[in-house]
This record gives structure tokens, C-alpha cells and sequence, in this order.
């Protein structure tokens, strides 16, 4: 672990440019982002930043809509890891992964993307990036199955997970042409008929909340 | 700017809920109101901020910087309305700190702007009844509220009609009807579960929530109906639901008599022991960071329950050294909040085909049924009633699913299965251990004493939520739920929004601090009129009795301004 490094080459050569990118891709200012500085102290390694871009896109791919690769969710998530978001920064439990001692931050929160670039590649016996695409399906399929298991609450995969979602279906892309979004009704209509191929609503705030 | 010899007829302070009526009813009176605010001015419709943004428009997609809420957000991050979309309608809790007594954890929830929590509250909207009103002489709990349902009916009338109360009458005793504009209607689950309920359990009632959301515009008062969006506490600029900006202050406004002070921190009323009057009020204008001053024949405060009850004992004074209009000493005494908990949680089958439109801004009540005419509660002896409803999932409950790519994509796409929640909300039992002191040794960055929170539920709360928890999963099972979880201990105190009390009104000056004018026993021309004011909590919402208390208030006040009594 070499962390000023990581930190130094994160922002010195790709911060900017990644943010600028995340910020067109999701209409954020690039203020927000570039003064970010829990993010620059967090600052993934370009490997890292490549790995979450791809285990987005096998968690939600692309069909009729663009994948959450393709929307920069991956950069979302490194920005979400960073600023504590779904708990991400609350001390880990140290039940809920078979051995996140050494990921630790000092305040006992996981660096989930050391913890997963780890993972994955023990999984996929090598490089994760390098394997062939069955291989690296495989590997993130056998984490999904292991971290949802009853027994995995708090499971370090579960809080990624939750923000490749988050970062999908908060986007305009996943928010609005994946789901429906209406941010006016203007009416309530109490019963209606639910057919085959009905999209849900991103926009349904209690849905979302308690759903 | 406001000089020391600017006279007023009545100074309000604090501009929430209750401050917005008093300003209304009192410039309307014909007085010459002064509204004091300790926050920064909200503009209705311009200062909206977020109120029409998207989730991708916003930094962190309207889930907000967690560790910056941490630091500066601790307690209000833990309110359910509280979002990237509405941080701002909230306090800062590090710039605005108080204390709480070992062993007290009390979630103090707190908007300090103009409208105060009008602007953030969840709106519902229900009349207490004689259950209510006579409790404490039934049981003993606390001191008898000198007033009885018939007292305030009028009033319940006169609020309702103006602030737009959207709700279905239902012939209850123990949630008696009011001036409803069409209810909201229930989806077929919530239908389903109500007409089993009714069958099952006769004396049990599932009704559509009543809320401060209108179904049919005002027009005259520049208000549109509910857009059905469901995102009220980031302002609405329709005006469809209640707030001081949408409708108290524009009324007051009207009447060219109400002067408005805001980013004002009151820090005393000054008392005048030869005429044993209030005279007037100092503030910190926050921007200046100055003293200034007005005087007034007539004193309301309205700054929510616990900082009306720390005005009261800050300025205390020779003549009266505990607190003002605290020769009781019951002052900052008998607080209370709804112990609140999640009773059941099940899901819902059988209605996999139905779905509906449009987020509907209120879930369904069902009021209380225990301890009525027959005490029948189990270790307890007032009342619960549950609020929730019944919705259909979206993403989200992904988050709790095994899964991963196109399968999994095209099953998030789809509607979720329907699930349906029962709150519980219980009476909370005046004590006396449960109280408001000022913490002397320490002191905010104005200098003004930090409020000092004592606080704990008791056996009586944790019966009822226990009996709630029993009873309502016996409901949603009997209508064909899945009971998936419920809980049986409250969340800390506050956790109900529902603060209240610390300035009792009772019949007693030996024993309370407002007579059933909500005037103070020792100071005919001091009023207060916000939660600080109530003697038992019911098991409903308090906002509308709140505001009925101080439309009546004001009447009774306007009278003796005019005789010259006050």
C-alpha cells in the first residue's frame, strides 16, 4: 500500500480530467467534484478506478439503455466511498468479510475498493481486468451470491452494490429513460391496472425511501 | 431598523407554524404585530431552492455528503425529510448546540428560518378529542387541562378551513371530524386491509390520512391543489400544502399591520414587576451581531416548545429568579414527545396487479381504539394509533437482493411488490423527571445558556408500543400480510417531531404556567402558544391543536387588547 502515491497520481494526472468527465456524464458542477477534499485523500489508484467502471457494467449492462459503465457510475461510487454514503464509512464489521482487518482506514471504516480490486482477483486467480469476460462474470457472480447469503449482513459487497444502484438509478440515464421519472403527477390515481413491461418510477420518493 | 422606542401592540415571536397564526389572527385583530425570526428569510416560491431539481442535478444525487452531515448535521441527518434536496430547511447542529443529561439521548429536530418547521412538517392534521383532554384527570398522569374538545371545536373549524385540511370523515369519537376538503384515496391494499379491520375489529378504523394538502385550490389565496409529488419539505411553490409562506404570512401580510425581523435570536423578555407586565423583547441580529429591542402591550411566544420554554427561563430577573411567569416552579417540567416505533412491516400479496399513479403526500391512520370508554390497554392506560401505509416497491430493493446483470436489470425495471408498514405512535405520560433546564456553564457562541434535555420514556410507553406492536401484526396477517419485521421499543425522545409541554396550561398557578387562555397565570399580557403549552399528548399529531390553541388565544387576547385589560 503506497497511499500518498496512489493519492498523488490520482489527482496530479486523472482527478480533474475524471472529474470533468463524471461531471458531464452526470451534470454536476465541476466544482463540487474538483473541491472534493475527502475525495482527493481517498483517491483510488487508475487500476481501482477501472475495476469499479467494470464491475459496474457487470452489475447493470447495457441493453436497450446504456449500462452503469458506460455513465461514469463507477466515478460515482469512488465519490459516494469517499463521502460515506450507504454507511460506507462507518467502522466495518469484522464479521462481515472473510478478512478486511487489513483494509482498514484508521477511523476502523473499510477501503472497500482495496478490499474488492483483492477479491476479485483472488477470484479470478489473477488479474480481474485481464481474464476473460465469462471469468470475470464468474468471479463477481460467486462474490454476489456469497455476500447476499443470510449469514452476510453488512457484507462489504452489499454497500458497493448499493451505490452502483444508486449511481445508476439516480442518473438521467437510469433515472429517466431505464425507469420513469415525472417529477410532477399532478394527480394520484389509486388503482390502477399493473401490466406485463411497466417500468417502475425512480420517482416514487416513498418507493425509494421505504421500499 | 427597529428602535427601542418602536412600540408594538403584540410582539410574536418565532414565525413556524403557531408564529404565522398568531401574526394572521392578530394583524387581522387589527394590532400592530412585530414577527420576530431567529433564521434567515425563505421567500415563498423564489427561494425554493431544489424544489424542481433531479436527483443527477445535485452532487450527491440527493443523498447528500454523509461525512459532512456528520459533522455538521448529526441529529438532524436522522430526520426522515431530511435530504440533499432539504439540508437547507434544517439546523446546523454544530452552530446550534444543545445539551442532554446522562443517559438522555433526545433527538432534538430543529428548522430556524422563516416558516421555522411549518416548512418541513409532515402535515398531518387531526382534532384531539375528550379522550384527550380528560386524560389526565382519568389517570392521574399530569395536571387536568383546563379546556375540553367543545372549548376548541370552533377553532378546530376556523383553522382547518383556512389551511386546507384534505381528509374523509368517519363519525369517530376519538378522532372527531373536521372541515375537510375531499380525501386523498387509499390504494386497493390500504382498501383491502381497511375493509378487513372493519369486519374483524368493529371499533377500528383505517382512514386516509388527513393532511395540510389541499385537493381543491384557493384560489383566492393564491393556492394550487396538491401536484401529487411528494416532495413538500423542499417548498412548494403551488402552495398546496400548509406553511406560513403559503398561507398564515401572505393573510397577515394582507393587512399592512405586521412587521417581520428575521436572522433575530431573541435572548429575553423584559418584565416590568411594578405593573407585572411583559414590556417588550431583546434580540442578536444575527447579521450585525448588534442588541436591539422592541416593546409591545402584548407578548406571544411561538419559537416551538423547547425554546419558548429556554426564552422563559432565561430571562429570569430579580422579581422573578427561576424563570419568568415561573413562580410555580413547574416550568421546563412534563416534557413530551409520541414514543414511536415501526410496530409491523409485511408484504403484501395477492395485488400483484395493481398499481398506481402519483405520489401521494399522506399514508392512512388508524386511530386509537384502546382505553376508551373501558380501560382494556395492556399496562397502560391512554392510547395508540398507527400511521403508514401500504406502497409498491422500486430499485431500491435491490439493494437487498442477490443478483447481477441483464436479469437482474430487467427485474429492477419492474414494480415491486407491495408491502404495507403500521407506525406506532403512544401517548407519552407527563413526568416531572422529564424536563428543560438551562445549562449555566456553557453557553452557545452568542453567550446565550445551552438548553439542557432530560428526558426518558417510561413503562406506561413501552406497554403501548408493546400492545401496538401485538396488534398490529395481528391486523396486516388478518388481511393476508407476511409479517417481515416490528419493533416494540421507541426510537429516542424527539424521534416523534412532537416535542411538547414545559409550560403546562392547568387551573392551578401553583402548579402550571398558562391558564386555559394559554396566558401566563402571573403575566396577563404574556401568551404562549406553540407545544410548550400542552399538558398530555394524545396519540395524533399536535400541529392542528397547536394552531386551533392559538387562534383562540388570539381572540381572547384581541378582546382584552381592546377593553384594555392587557
Amino acid at each position: 500500500m503506497d497511499e500518498p502515491a496512489k493519492s498523488a497520481e490520482w489527482s496530479r494526472r486523472d482527478l480533474v480530467h475524471g472529474a470533468a468527465f463524471f461531471a458531464l456524464i452526470a451534470g454536476v458542477p465541476l466544482a463540487a467534484v474538483k473541491l472534493s477534499r475527502r475525495l482527493q485523500d481517498d483517491a483510488p489508484t487508475d487500476r481501482q478506478r477501472k475495476l469499479i467502471e467494470a464491475v459496474s457494467q457487470l452489475v447493470i449492462p447495457a441493453t436497450d439503455t446504456p449500462g452503469a459503465g458506460d455513465i461514469g457510475v463507477g466515478d460515482f461510487v469512488i465519490l459516494a466511498l469517499a463521502h460515506g454514503l450507504e454507511g460506507s464509512r462507518l467502522p466495518a464489521s469484522s464479521a462481515a468479510a472473510p478478512s478486511p482487518g487489513a483494509y482498514r482506514r484508521p477511523d476502523g471504516s473499510l477501503l472497500h475498493l482495496d478490499w474488492l480490486e483483492d477479491d476479485l482477483d483472488r477470484r479470478a486467480r489473477g488479474d480481474f481486468l485481464a481474464v476473460l469476460p465469462a471469468a470475470r462474470e464468474a468471479a463477481l457472480r460467486a462474490l454476489d451470491t456469497e455476500a447476499f447469503a443470510d449469514s452476510a449482513a453488512g457484507h462489504p459487497w452489499r454497500t458497493i452494490k448499493a451505490l452502483i444502484l444508486t449511481g445508476y438509478y439516480t442518473s438521467e440515464i437510469g433515472g429517466s429513460k431505464e425507469l420513469n421519472y415525472e417529477l410532477v403527477p399532478g394527480r394520484w390515481d389509486p388503482d390502477l391496472p399493473l401490466k406485463q413491461g411497466d417500468r417502475a418510477y425512480s420517482s416514487d420518493w416513498t418507493a425509494v425511501d421505504f421500499g | 431598523m427597529m428602535e427601542k422606542d418602536v412600540q408594538f401592540d403584540a410582539i410574536v415571536v418565532g414565525s413556524g407554524i403557531t408564529g404565522g397564526w398568531a401574526a394572521k389572527e392578530l394583524t387581522e385583530a387589527g394590532l400592530k404585530v412585530l414577527m420576530i425570526e431567529r433564521g434567515r428569510n425563505i421567500r415563498h416560491q423564489q427561494d425554493y431552492a431544489t424544489e424542481t431539481k433531479a436527483p443527477w442535478e445535485m452532487p450527491f444525487r440527493g443523498l447528500g455528503d454523509v461525512e459532512m452531515y456528520k459533522s455538521e448535521y448529526p441529529v438532524q441527518m436522522l430526520n426522515r425529510h431530511f435530504t440533499e434536496f432539504t439540508q437547507d430547511h434544517f439546523v446546523n447542529d454544530r452552530e446550534n448546540p444543545y445539551a442532554t443529561a446522562p443517559g438522555t439521548d433526545f433527538t432534538w429536530f430543529r428548522s430556524y428560518q422563516l416558516g421555522g418547521r411549518s416548512l418541513t412538517w409532515g402535515r398531518q392534521s387531526y382534532r384531539w378529542s375528550d379522550y384527550d383532554f380528560g386524560a389526565n384527570k382519568r389517570d392521574g398522569h399530569g395536571t387536568d387541562w383546563p379546556i375540553r374538545y367543545a372549548d376548541l371545536a370552533p377553532w378546530y373549524d376556523h383553522v382547518e378551513q383556512f389551511i386546507g385540511v384534505s381528509g374523509a370523515a368517519e363519525g369517530l369519537k376519538q378522532l372527531p371530524d373536521g372541515k375537510f376538503q375531499p380525501p386523498m384515496a387509499l390504494n386497493a391494499v390500504e382498501q383491502h386491509v381497511r375493509q378487513v379491520i372493519a369486519r374483524k375489529w368493529p371499533g377500528r378504523c383505517l382512514t386516509i390520512g388527513r393532511t395540510a394538502n389541499m385537493t381543491e385550490a384557493k384560489p383566492d389565496e393564491g393556492r394550487a391543489p396538491c401536484q401529487y409529488r411528494s416532495i413538500c419539505a423542499r417548498g412548494c411553490s403551488y402552495g398546496a400544502y400548509f406553511s406560513t409562506q403559503s398561507s398564515t404570512l401572505p393573510a397577515a401580510q394582507k393587512t399592512g399591520r405586521l412587521t417581520v425581523v428575521t436572522d433575530a435570536v431573541v435572548e429575553k423578555i423584559d418584565y416590568d414587576p411594578a405593573t407585572r407586565r411583559v414590556t417588550g423583547v431583546r434580540w442578536i441580529d444575527t447579521a450585525s451581531n448588534q442588541r436591539r429591542a422592541a416593546s409591545a402591550r402584548i407578548v406571544f411566544l411561538n419559537a416551538g416548545a423547547f425554546n419558548s420554554v429556554q426564552l422563559l427561563l432565561n430571562s429570569a430577573s430579580e422579581a422573578m429568579p427561576h424563570g419568568l411567569a415561573n413562580g410555580s416552579g413547574v416550568l421546563g417540567t412534563h416534557i413530551m414527545d409520541h414514543a414511536n416505533t415501526l410496530s409491523a412491516a409485511a408484504i403484501m400479496p395477492g395485488f400483484e396487479q395493481h398499481t398506481t399513479f402519483g405520489n401521494r403526500p399522506t399514508g392512512i391512520i388508524i386511530p386509537r381504539y384502546r382505553n376508551m370508554d373501558q380501560l382494556d390497554g395492556v399496562g397502560h392506560t391512554r392510547g395508540f394509533s398507527f400511521q403508514g401505509g401500504a406502497l409498491q416497491s422500486t430499485w431500491t430493493r435491490g439493494k437487498r437482493e442477490a443478483g447481477i446483470g441483464h436479469d437482474y436489470k430487467a427485474h429492477l425495471r419492474e414494480v415491486g411488490p407491495w408491502r404495507m408498514v403500521l407506525v406506532g405512535f403512544a401517548d407519552c405520560v407527563p413526568r416531572p423527571t422529564n424536563r428543560l433546564t438551562l445549562d449555566r456553564a456553557r453557553v452557545d457562541a452568542r453567550g446565550i445558556p445551552l438548553l439542557n434535555v432530560e428526558f426518558a420514556f417510561g413503562k406506561e410507553e413501552l406497554a403501548a408500543l408493546a400492545q401496538a406492536k401485538a396488534e398490529a401484526a395481528e391486523m396486516l396477517t388478518a388481511a393476508g400480510g407476511q409479517v417481515i419485521l416490528g419493533f416494540d421499543r421507541p426510537g429516542p425522545g424527539g424521534t416523534a417531531i412532537h416535542e411538547m409541554g414545559g409550560a403546562r396550561m392547568g387551573w392551578d398557578p401553583q402548579t402550571s404556567v398558562l391558564n386555559r387562555w394559554s396566558q401566563a397565570h402571573e403575566i396577563a399580557n404574556l401568551f404562549v402558544t406553540d407545544g410548550a403549552q400542552m399538558s398530555s399528548t394524545a396519540c395524533q399529531n399536535p400541529s392542528l391543536t397547536y394552531m386551533a390553541l392559538t387562534a383562540r388565544a388570539c381572540d381572547y387576547a384581541a378582546g382584552q387588547f381592546k377593553t384594555g385589560a392587557i
